[in-house]
């Protein structure tokens, strides 16, 4: 077994959708335990979403997303509704450092697992809450997605092209994503205080607060200059050409970025000095920047003869930054990617060979991230209360026909 | 003052802009003693990036600067230099962590590669964060927010929406700098459990962060359906959308998740008769129909302000948001409830109002210990009383241009 940094680290996760599981994939991946309570009765939607070709739809444990998001987790299930398995989830944390959630609302408080419950029967738990808006104020409960917290943030208003309407962020989903790793960050924040003095906490983050230090700057100037800002496309404040460029090929773009007077120069020698790169209005700057509309124009002259990739290795060869717009597809052949091993393979006993992106975490050593795939719903009920809680494969399968695990 | 989490960790910070600093902002705001590292003169590109108060550039003035670096105590060194590199060496030995943002070559260059400092340091933590990553083909190549934006995938597929043509409407990346927040954000959230393991063990270890990568997993859905479904999304029609769609309203949009609270939303709108419809009543039924259902909503929201129909959402309990600018941010009750933005005084830009804590912890709160450094303000302390070098040598240094 590796030398994984969060080995020995037990979490129980009842994070659902994205935001949650996608927090603890993070841990996982670095060597933590964690254990998914599910249920049979109220699934993990993600689990659904994205079935291959050739797999009923409805089958609970063919989803790509929820395979993309829940790497080397085990899943077990239990019917929250039963006294039994609200003692059995006790059980659990008491021999766990962590907890996590992001329901809608106070669940763990209903079900009587509040952090005030869960601190009486380990005192250095940590718990994390996420939530759309956060565990207090008038919102608390109000229901959020990531689309609605972008458009409550201020990002869907700036994403757009100069003069156009706002727009949806593409990625989906931005703020669930922020607000993830802006939980792994807190919990392992949490665990390194609770080692240095045995305190536990409660960790309450709301998704919007996360999202809007994203957009620091923009809030910065408005309390400097009450300017709201505007949609600006690829353009940049300060810098020209900066933009997305139209290639030969079908719908194929390269983006380019010219950030000083010496990566001008390099750009207009690498695109052959034609006789506009020594037009006066061009000679500076500003004179660039006032005048993008035209300077474009006459770079995608030159871009759309020529396809992505060759002008992207041709301009960074020069020093100036560039790069290929790629559409997901394109980015399993993307070369440096390849090289990185970016996409990671697995065997899942529903989905078969996968090929699924792996996480941005990289030692540089030969420590390699523990990429397994995602549970099936309940696979570990045997194991997790046989080997943690010491029961016999009898005792579960009778707490199953009682359905306490379901 | 309560501790924060992370007191007692030694973190130096040597990079600039957005990445490098948003990760040693992460650090130094719950309790991390993080020394940031500028160059002397112009200190960090984002002390020149603004905005600026009455738009008037100052190097102590910067909005972005002062928001990515509070917490921190700032030094100036010239690492090109002998004598500067030698100090840079005595401050690796110091610290725990090290965060950079060098280009991977300059940095071997330097003689400042893990390689070199792990010998001085054995145990040191050290995250280097690069637009393509320390290995592969464009380990080299420059990159920027537009860049890794285009480079991951995540601009090919904004605007959700799609657009109707093609040609006029190129790939988008995302709003402000985004692409570098998140990329900073990976590099903390990467560097956090190797201190653990620095912690518990005792062993440090490198970690290299590709911008490209930190950006390309936050596709990782739409990576999965294209690699084991084969659906791959075209521009036309954005990526496949399940909810959050931007309806306009009398003053702008607004957006609704309708998906599962179609009865919630049939409510709020006061049942108009469309809603009736056989061609409405299933959520299967309403995706194939999405255009005509998408234009009768429209009707609906175009009758109200998004402020009207926002406080309809919260009665109905149908997820909504109108689409917002900062200037409704900021004035958010939601965010003024939990304390959310917090005034800082600093020396020269005075008191400004800056986004707050990202999450609550607790027992170890978030919290404003100090504002961002002026460039090179604790140069003293630092190089004197936690280095030992004498008030001479730090003129020396300062006439030699080394600080």
């Amino acid at each position: 077994m590796q030398n994984l940094p969060l080995n020995g680290i037990r979490i129980i996760d009842f994070g659902q959708m994205w935001a949650g599981p996608h927090l603890t994939q993070w841990l996982a991946c670095m060597g933590a335990e964690v254990i998914k309570i599910e249920t049979m009765l109220r699934l993990d939607f993600m689990r659904m979403v994205g079935i291959p070709p050739g797999i009923e739809r409805g089958n609970v444990n063919a989803g790509t997303a929820f395979m993309s998001l829940n790497f080397g987790k085990k899943s077990v299930t239990l019917n929250m509704n039963q006294p039994k398995a609200r003692e059995l989830v006790k059980q659990l944390i008491q021999k766990s450092d962590v907890v996590t959630e992001n329901f809608g609302g106070p669940v763990l408080d209903r079900w009587g697992l509040s952090y005030d419950e869960l601190r009486k029967i380990k005192p250095d738990i940590i718990v994390y809450a996420g939530s759309g808006y956060g565990r207090s104020g008038p919102h608390r409960e109000r229901p959020a997605y990531a689309e609605i917290v972008e458009a409550f943030d201020g990002s869907t208003y700036l994403n757009g092209y100069p003069g156009s309407n706002p727009f949806t962020v593409g990625v989906s989903p931005w703020t669930d994503a922020t607000q993830a790793m802006h939980g792994a960050f807190a919990v392992t924040a949490a665990i390194y205080h609770r080692n240095n003095t045995g305190e536990g906490q409660y960790i309450d983050a709301a998704m919007i607060e996360g999202s809007i230090n994203f957009l620091g700057e923009m809030v910065m100037a408005y309390n400097m200059n009450g300017v709201t800002g505007e949609r600006m496309g690829n353009r940049d404040r300060v810098m020209a050409p900066h933009g997305c460029y139209r290639c030969q090929g079908d719908d194929e773009w390269v983006a380019i970025a010219v950030s000083s007077e010496d990566e001008w120069q390099a750009f207009c020698k690498a695109i052959g000095s034609p006789e506009w790169t020594r037009r006066e209005e061009f000679s500076t700057r500003i004179g660039r920047w006032n005048n993008q509309d035209e300077l474009d124009a006459l770079i995608t002259e030159w871009t759309q003869e020529r396809h992505q990739y060759e002008i992207m290795e041709l301009l960074q060869k020069a020093g100036v930054a560039a790069g290929a717009s790629l559409n997901v597809k394109d980015l399993v052949d993307d070369p440096q990617l390849k090289a990185r091993k970016f996409f990671v393979n697995m065997q899942h006993p529903v989905g078969g060979e996968l090929t699924l992106p792996g996480l941005p975490w990289r030692p540089a050593d030969d420590t390699t991230p523990s990429y397994s795939p995602a549970p099936l719903l309940g696979e570990y009920n045997y194991s997790v209360f046989g080997e943690l809680l010491g029961f016999t494969r009898e005792e579960v399968d009778r707490l199953t026909t009682e359905e306490v695990i379901k | 003052m309560k501790d924060g989490a992370l007191k007692g960790l030694k973190v130096l910070e040597f990079g600039e802009f957005i990445s490098a600093p948003y990760c040693g902002k992460l650090l130094a705001d719950l309790g991390a003693e993080v020394i940031k590292l500028e160059k002397p003169g112009l200190g960090d590109s984002a002390r020149s990036w603004g905005p600026f108060p009455d738009n008037i550039p100052h190097l102590e003035k910067s909005g972005l600067f002062l928001f990515l670096n509070t917490n921190k105590l700032g030094i100036t060194l010239d690492v090109h230099l002998k004598t500067g590199k030698d100090v840079f060496y005595r401050l690796v030995e110091w610290a725990d962590v090290l965060i950079e943002s060098y280009p991977p070559s300059e940095i071997e260059k330097l003689g400042l590669d893990y390689a070199n400092l792990s010998r001085l340091n054995p145990s040191l933590v050290m995250t280097s964060i690069s637009p393509f990553g320390q290995t592969g083909p464009y380990r080299d190549y420059r990159g920027s927010d537009l860049i890794s934006s285009h480079m991951s995938g995540e601009a090919f597929g904004n605007p959700a929406e799609g657009v109707d043509n093609l040609e006029r409407y190129s790939p988008l990346k995302g709003p402000m700098h985004a692409a570098d927040f998140m990329t900073g954000l990976t590099a903390a959230v990467s560097t956090m459990p190797e201190v653990l393991f620095l912690q518990t063990n005792g062993i440090g270890r490198h970690i290299d962060i590709s911008a490209q990568e930190a950006l390309a997993s936050v596709s990782r859905q739409e990576l999965a359906f294209c690699m084991c479904e084969g659906l791959c999304p075209t521009r036309e029609l954005g990526r496949k959308r399940r909810g959050g769609i931007l309806y306009p309203c009398k003053d702008g949009f607004v957006c609704l998740w309708i998906g599962p609270h179609w009865d919630k939303m049939v409510e709020m709108m006061e049942k108009p008769d469309w809603t009736q419809l056989e061609m409405f009543q299933t959520p299967m039924a309403r995706a194939e129909h999405v255009e005509e259902f998408d234009r009768l909503v429209s009707l609906w929201t175009m009758e109200y302000t998004s402020e009207e129909i926002d406080k309809s959402a919260i009665v109905h309990g149908v997820p909504c948001s109108p689409v917002r600018s900062v200037k409704y941010v900021v004035a958010d009750n939601q965010l003024a409830y939990r304390d959310y933005f917090v005034e800082i005084d600093h020396p020269v830009a005075g008191v400004q109002k800056y986004p707050g804590a990202p999450y609550k912890l607790s027992a170890t709160p978030w919290q404003i210990r100090r504002p961002a450094p002026l460039l090179g303000e604790h140069n003293t302390e630092v190089y004197c009383q936690m280095l030992g070098c004498s008030p001479a040598d730090l003129v020396q240094m300062r006439q030699a241009e080394v600080i």
